[in-house]
């Protein structure tokens, strides 16, 4: 049953509003069909960023890829921690580090070791309208204990003007979510595997902003 | 008797004509740009394949409207009216952070617009975006209450609604017109014969300049164009236009200038766009953004001849 909701909500209704009304552009999406288990990588600017992703999604995929959301502002109240569960197919984590059961590298490693896949935001909130912040390290330690898993790194840009931190009225604009090809880490340091990320996202984010010399002297 | 009212529609000789027309002539172009790319690899072709691709667009929405209902059209034409502000909307570095707020006016302002045309309410339809969309918008930024740089955002966000919504509006418009006696075409001739002429102009500007093109006539803007290509376009267009307009009402004279004027209208269009895009900076990354102006491009001359033919045509016939 869910299943079903989640695939007409996202992959009909959530995906023609964002392209028809909101006008986003997906580029290069087909390389999600090609891995079965991935960890979408990606830049955050806004709650559109996660319905974004979802609905780029074929439906198949989507009852088995699940958002990280930051349990102190998604669990707050009893309502809101089901309305993310059910219906963005989320999995709720801390974000203060903390041992045991919660840990949040080891909720996020669980979902992997099942099959299924993950979309995570390594910036760690929203931050400004379209700037990027820092990479949070969780996301090295996290490939570190699953190499076997391929990450597609991906660049939105547009979305802090449609939609920014703080804002409740939704504002069109043309806005570009570019996807880079699936990739294995290549170091097992959570550091270089961090850094090999943020790599990717900047790659795709000179393309995003026509920089292509930069890209093709690499 | 619905059924019997739509068998009537289509028996019109003239739509069935039209619409055997545009299909014939859309395969003929896709065909030849086809084979010469084949043929001349080197030869750039995108821009006449681009055009090509809008015509079919536009083909479809016409066929669509005269075989389903009108109202396909009014809807088409908003839509188009909406993705077209909102990329300017989007590319513009004259329009601040603070007024996304503001923008959404803008975009209420295109229902509005296309209610009013399908209505054929002719004066509201003529004032609402120059007049109160021209009050409406300054005083929705004034009580945002930012003024720094205010006054570009005031002129610039009214621009933007007259360039993508009022004049491409007009084409939606055409249909709203009523029945002139002895016309059978009607308003789906007017629309035909103006949207037919601004795109077969822009090819012929296109292809003039590739044949002959010597003397640049402003290359600082858009240097491909030519004098060349310029005046052997607009020739050829009032030509075309002088044996089109039995989708008009117009005597062979009337159609004459009026095609002259579409001509001149349609490159002003072009190299207004072209400069609005070099001052954002597009003009020379515009290929490697992917869809970055893409649409503009498209609608860049109609959204001149538009306006110009429909009130050319108005003043002759509907007055």
């Amino acid at each position: 049953m869910r299943r079903v909701v989640l695939g007409i909500v996202y992959t009909i209704l959530m995906r023609n509003f964002l392209r028809i009304i909101v006008g986003v552009k997906f580029k290069n999406a087909e390389v999600l069909k090609k891995n079965k288990q991935f960890v979408i990588v990606c830049n955050h600017n806004s709650h559109l960023d996660t319905m974004a992703l979802l609905s780029s999604l074929s439906s198949g995929q989507i009852a088995k890829t699940h958002p990280v959301a930051a349990g102190d502002y998604f669990g707050q109240s009893p309502v809101r921690a089901f309305f993310t569960r059910y219906f963005v197919n989320a999995v709720l984590i801390p974000r203060t580090t903390t041992k045991g059961e919660q840990n949040p590298i080891r909720v996020m490693s669980e979902v992997l070791k099942k099959g299924d896949s993950l979309i995570l935001f390594p910036e760690g909130s929203r931050g400004k309208p379209e700037k990027m912040q820092e990479f949070r390290k969780g996301i090295g330690l996290l490939m570190k204990m699953n190499p076997e898993v391929h990450y597609i790194p991906v660049f939105m840009k547009g979305m802090g003007k449609v939609l920014p931190r703080g804002e409740k009225l939704l504002v069109p604009f043309d806005t570009y979510v570019f996807f880079g090809e699936p990739t294995l880490c290549k170091s097992n340091d959570m550091n270089e595997i961090v850094s090999e990320i943020e790599k990717a996202i900047l790659l795709l984010k000179d393309e995003a902003f026509g920089n292509v010399v930069k890209t093709t002297e690499k | 008797m619905d059924l019997f009212n739509s068998e009537k529609y289509l028996a019109n000789k003239e739509v069935i004509f039209i619409i055997l027309l545009i299909l014939g002539l859309l395969v003929t172009a896709t065909l030849l740009f086809f084979i010469w790319g084949k043929l001349k690899p080197a030869a750039n072709l995108t821009e006449l394949k681009m055009r090509t691709k809008s015509w079919w667009i536009m083909a479809a929405i016409f066929i669509s409207a005269t075989i389903i209902h009108p109202v396909v059209s009014f809807v088409a034409f908003a839509l188009l009216s909406f993705a077209a502000m909102r990329e300017i909307a989007s590319i513009s570095k004259n329009v601040r952070d603070e007024d996304r707020r503001v923008i959404i006016w803008c975009y209420i302002a295109i229902p509005i617009q296309y209610f009013l045309a399908y209505k054929g309410w002719f004066n509201l339809f003529m004032i609402f975006i120059p007049v109160i969309m021209y009050v409406w918008i300054p005083f929705m930024l004034v009580i945002r209450g930012i003024t720094t740089e205010i006054g570009r955002s005031m002129s610039v966000l009214p621009t933007q609604l007259m360039l993508t919504v009022f004049s491409i509006s007009h084409l939606a418009y055409l249909l709203s017109l009523p029945e002139i006696p002895g016309f059978h075409a009607g308003g789906r001739g007017l629309l035909l014969f103006v949207v037919f002429l601004t795109e077969i102009n822009d090819v012929f500007q296109f292809v003039w300049g590739k044949l002959f093109g010597k003397n640049k006539i402003i290359p600082k803007i858009s240097p491909n164009k030519t004098w060349e290509g310029f005046v052997g376009g607009i020739l050829t267009t009032t030509l075309i236009g002088y044996f089109l307009r039995f989708l008009t009402p117009m005597n062979g004279c009337e159609a004459l200038i009026v095609s002259f004027l579409v001509a001149c209208a349609g490159f002003i269009g072009d190299v207004v766009v072209s400069a609005v895009k070099r001052d954002i900076g597009l003009k020379d990354t515009g290929n490697l953004i992917p869809g970055h102006g893409g649409l503009l491009d498209r609608i860049d001359s109609l959204s001149m001849t538009a306006p110009i033919f429909f009130y050319l045509i108005y003043n002759l016939y509907y007055v």
